[in-house]
């Protein structure tokens, strides 16, 4: 099966981040770009599906040129070549901008391989700006169908069955291919890179695609206005309720709400 | 500051640093309780294939510089110096056949190592210790063969390992130049393991007697010549010792970046007691003091790493980071005051870890005898 998976460089989800004091500009410095948690479940669940059915992963990134090393740490837990999609007129392109250079640099890779992507991982969504809407557009572009929150996959003779976590709980979706799955956090955690393909991905070449190198692709102008950046509010104290028995905390705990016109 | 190492190494670092905050530091608590040696965090090191870092890249290895790889050593020996001691105890078991071995054997150790499996080294005998010329195991030929008899000690990775590297006498009245060194892979005959110590420290790593009863091995396991074992022990120590510096300073470092936190932390008399310049004196001192060790343990690693006389600094590292982790994990734990005595916390863990660094591989008194030979030389 040939499987492509579609990850992006973020910075590091586990330190908190500000803004600089006075301006709506995120700080980032000292923090480390890591691949977006959710595309490296979506590796690790590609990574098992072609360890069951054999075949080939690729990964790419749009973005800068430094968003190499995030396609190197993939090379080392999965993926078998990878590619940076970067040019400067990409910059501010936003997510349906994103899609469709994606979807070119897909059909530009096809081409040159001879042999289309059989299914197109991504994950659900970005843990820096959480828009979630890249699968789905990617899809559209494509021309494919898409399951969005995978969270298990496998092989079938007509294509794939998927398990999509949902709201209330799970669902099955069978699918012909290509398609393009997006994965949630799966039952499983990503392995670990051991210390061979981590030395073997330090040597292999990632490519980097520039504009020229795909067909006429337009991303346009963003379709989304940022219109004020700020960090979250501070959650204020809550209530502790502690009488002197649990039942009596219990009606206080509804008498409050009642009195907050929350029930 | 931090050893100055390779950007593969750097890549790497994140790996190891990730692996051991997120699946041995904590676990290992538990297991420096119990004392149970955990499986499965040694499994998963081996998936990781951590315990291929000192196998020679023409054997298979990832053919980084000995300083690369002490600093993924002391990442290991800030989250558990136990587990840091049974990666590295196995590349000593591999030491002795990377010295004096041929060709076949070398290859034989390394696949071993390679596909997942922990060497270890048995030399001390319960009354050879300081004095290792004093063992009793003997070997005998017989015909294509030797057989051997003998009690080990202390042995680390004893009951874990995939193969030895045994000192034995082939000739008693020759004293050191009568002792030899042999090869044995785990399950051979005759070779067995006994008692299993109840450590002070470094509880996630094994160690226990290894027993020899008639263990016939086949002539061609024998490394190096017959009668040259005590030199293949003594240059595989010399090798060793800036490893387990190495490990010591990672212990140094993780008691003063416990009480770096706690001190920040922890309030009284209206303010931090980090704040108090006494207790920041506490801290530049063990910054210093381990930054020392490091870099002394840096440079005994490339002196080796050059082919290099090393003796007299791997001795210096090894005795001057095992003191230091001592002075600073107590400094750590009185820094932290009552809480650092509870085994609550983590402090009291890294003392009875950093003691027994002052031990093996040569005692601190040994090692003061290396550095004093190597220093004032023959008179």
């Amino acid at each position: 099966m040939e499987i492509l998976v579609c990850l992006k460089q973020v910075p590091d989800d586990s330190v908190e981040i500000h803004l600089k004091p006075g301006t709506e500009e995120v700080n980032l410095d000292g923090v480390t770009p890591v691949v977006n948690a959710f595309d490296t479940y979506a590796l690790e669940m590609a990574t098992r599906l072609k360890e069951a059915v054999g075949g080939s992963i690729t990964a790419i990134t749009v973005g800068p040129e430094k968003a190499r090393d995030a396609v190197k740490t993939c090379l080392a837990v999965g993926a078998n070549q990878g590619y940076v999609i970067s040019d400067p007129t990409f910059e501010d392109a936003d997510t349906l901008g994103r899609s469709k250079i994606l979807a070119a640099a897909i059909r530009k890779l096809e081409a040159d391989a001879g042999k289309p992507f059989d299914l197109i991982f991504c994950g659900r969504e970005a843990t820096d700006r959480a828009s979630g809407q890249l699968g789905p557009q990617l899809a559209e572009a494509l021309g494919t169908g898409v399951i969005v929150d995978l969270v298990d996959i496998e092989q079938t003779d007509a294509g794939i069955c998927a398990k999509q976590e949902t709201e209330e709980g799970y669902r099955k979706v069978e699918s012909a291919l290509p398609c393009v799955v997006t994965v949630n956090k799966p039952a499983y955690d990503p392995r670990y890179p051991t210390i061979k393909s981590k030395m073997a991905a330090r040597k292999m070449a990632i490519p980097v695609l520039s504009a020229a190198d795909l067909d006429s692709v337009e991303p346009g102008k963003p379709t989304a206005h940022v219109v004020k950046v700020f960090e979250p509010a501070k959650r204020q104290a809550g209530v502790k309720i502690n009488e002197e028995t649990a039942a009596e905390s219990a009606i206080k705990a509804v008498d409050m709400m009642a009195a907050a016109k929350l029930l | 500051m931090s050893y100055l190492i390779s950007e593969a190494a750097q890549d790497l670092l994140g790996d190891v640093k990730d692996f051991c905050e997120n699946e041995v530091k904590e676990p290992c608590k538990e297991f420096d309780r119990s004392g149970e040696w955990p499986k499965e965090i040694y499994d998963q090191a081996i998936e990781m294939q951590l315990q291929t870092l000192e196998v020679p890249e023409e054997y298979g290895g990832p053919g980084l510089s000995r300083v690369d790889v002490a600093a993924l050593f002391e990442e290991m020996a800030k989250a558990d110096a136990g587990f840091a001691t049974t990666i590295s105890a196995s590349g000593l078991g591999m030491k002795p056949v990377l010295i004096a071995g041929n060709e076949a054997q070398k290859k034989r150790a390394c696949q071993l190592i390679m596909d997942g499996g922990f060497g270890a080294f048995c030399l001390t005998e319960p009354g050879a210790g300081s004095d290792a010329s004093a063992g009793k195991t003997t070997a005998v030929k017989d015909g294509d063969s030797y057989i051997l008899n003998g009690r080990k000690c202390f042995i680390t990775n004893g009951g874990v390992a995939s193969f030895y590297c045994v000192t034995a006498m082939t000739d008693k009245s020759a004293g050191v130049k009568g002792m030899s060194m042999f090869f044995i892979e785990a399950g051979t005959p005759g070779l067995s393991t006994g008692h299993e110590e109840d450590k002070m420290g470094i509880r996630t790593s094994n160690t226990c007697d290894v027993v020899l009863d008639d263990c016939r091995i086949p002539a061609s396991n024998l490394l190096g010549a017959e009668g040259q074992g005590f030199t293949i022990a003594m240059k595989t120590l010399d090798q060793a010792r800036a490893w387990m510096g190495c490990i010591a300073t990672g212990i140094a470092q993780r008691a003063m970046e416990e009480a770096i936190a706690y001190g920040k932390e922890r309030v009284q008399f209206g303010k931090p007691i980090l704040k108090n310049q006494a207790l920041q004196f506490k801290v530049a001192d063990m910054a210093i003091k381990i930054e020392t060790a490091r870099q002394m343990v840096a440079h005994a690693l490339t002196l080796m790493d050059q082919g290099l006389p090393c003796s007299k600094e791997s001795a210096i590292a090894k005795c001057y980071a095992s003191d230091i982790a001592m002075e600073v994990a107590s400094e750590a734990i009185q820094m932290f005051g009552g809480y650092g005595y509870s085994r609550e916390y983590p402090v009291e863990k890294l003392l009875r870890d950093a003691k027994i660094f002052q031990i093996f591989e040569g005692t601190n008194e040994v090692q003061r005898i290396v550095v004093a030979n190597n220093t004032i030389g023959k008179f």
